[in-house]
């Protein structure tokens, strides 16, 4: 910071005296100071020239001034306030309790809503079939294959309307998750052979 | 003082409305974000679950609680509740299903009509945060966790119980075993200990 602030001055400095020098012309010669020098160099100084240097070679624009440390870490690293590019440990996984999926703490489980989001589509799917432009005045009752109507008194069925899906309900989708909706007792006899493998 | 009671002007909802409303920008301005707003709530009533970006879905289920709560309060032959349905409604045949099944479908509750998730997110990857806004006793599965709460059941304190006698129970064992193995080795070690000091009395 400070070589800069420096060399913005000392230039701003230089700009001010030639602009002057400009406007009102150089200092008379006479204020020069009279200045004798005794020992004058016996060799002539050879004139620098960049050739020298760069022969057939070209010039980069080369860094100015030094990169101080604090600039090359958050070069580096990045810095808390805005960008971290370092990695860093997530501390807000959770395990899904219905399927043991990670998922982020406060959102839904991805593979436990993919799951419902497919079956709600093809539910919504099937009762805008049913119902297309007419007014909807009644509820919607879902069921499945091989289901039927929970017992509730009549006036309960009233005001329903009754969307049936062709196929069998989901296991997961089971408001009752001891008992089986759509599986019947098997009444086969054939036994698991044990002695293989 | 004259003042009417605000409670009875206006329904109170029962979801957190913040202080400022979100402008959801628009070309069109403020009446593009009222096109918007009347898409999504139309689209809540006909589909009761969809899925969209969070601040929109935020800010519709507001419009929506409202539009609810006010047909319950003053039921279809109220003219400015059916002027607010039908210009809340893009689909006409959605009022009657706004007095017809929402309205007793809602009639008893004591909590908000909607529910509002936070939708999953791709781990790597800046876009949008979606939510998935519902109303409540629809037909379809449900999304929320359903073993979250069940710790305080009674069948599993029963069960916590039952396990914290049966680990006391063996520690207790446990701990017995070990003290008995202590008593009867330790004469035999007190007589090494005697034999040993004895010996370099003897020489």
């Amino acid at each position: 910071m400070i070589p800069r602030i420096t060399y913005i001055c000392s230039q701003l400095v230089k700009n001010i005296e030639r602009n002057l020098f400009h406007m009102f012309g150089h200092p008379p010669k006479e204020l020069a100071l009279a200045y004798v020098h005794e020992h004058k160099p016996v060799s002539s100084p050879q004139k620098f020239s960049l050739k020298d240097i760069i022969g057939d070679g070209m010039l980069w624009a080369v860094p100015k001034f030094r990169r101080t440390n604090e600039r090359k870490l958050k070069r580096k690293f990045g810095s808390p306030e805005y960008v971290l590019k370092i990695l860093l440990p997530k501390n807000n996984i959770k395990v899904c309790q219905d399927c043991g999926h990670h998922h982020e703490k406060g959102r839904l489980c991805e593979h436990c809503y993919t799951k419902v989001k497919k079956e709600t589509q093809e539910i919504q799917d099937k009762i805008q079939e049913k119902l297309g432009l007419n007014p909807i005045e009644n509820d919607v009752v879902v069921l499945y294959e091989g289901e039927k109507l929970p017992d509730e008194p009549k006036e309960f069925w009233n005001g329903k309307r009754i969307v049936e899906m062709k196929k069998e309900r989901p296991q997961w989708f089971s408001k009752n998750l001891l008992q089986k909706t759509t599986q019947q007792p098997s009444d086969s006899t054939d036994v698991k052979p044990t002695d293989l493998a | 003082m004259n003042q009417a009671e605000v409670s009875k002007l206006v329904s109170k909802l029962r979801i957190k409305v913040p202080p400022k409303h979100r402008k959801l920008p628009n070309p069109k301005g403020p009446e593009g974000r009222l096109d918007k707003l009347r898409k999504t709530v139309t689209g809540l009533i006909k589909y009761e679950r969809i899925e969209l970006n969070y601040n929109r879905a935020d800010e519709a289920r507001q419009y929506a609680e409202r539009l609810i709560s006010e047909a319950i309060r003053h039921g279809d032959c109220h003219k400015p509740t059916m002027d607010t349905a039908n210009f809340w409604l893009l689909e006409k045949e959605l009022v009657h299903k706004l007095f017809k099944v929402l309205v007793p479908r809602f009639e008893n509750s004591s909590v908000a009509y909607t529910k509002l998730y936070n939708a999953p997110k791709p781990q790597y990857a800046r876009v949008l945060d979606k939510a998935v806004l519902e109303l409540k006793g629809n037909p379809y599965p449900e999304l929320g966790n359903k073993q979250t709460n069940n710790k305080y059941f009674i069948q599993n304190i029963l069960l916590d119980a039952a396990k914290h006698e049966y680990r006391q129970a063996k520690y207790a064992e446990v701990a017995n075993k070990i003290g008995q193995a202590g008593n009867e080795t330790s004469p035999v070690n007190t007589e090494n200990a005697e034999k040993l000091n004895e010996k370099p009395m003897s020489s």
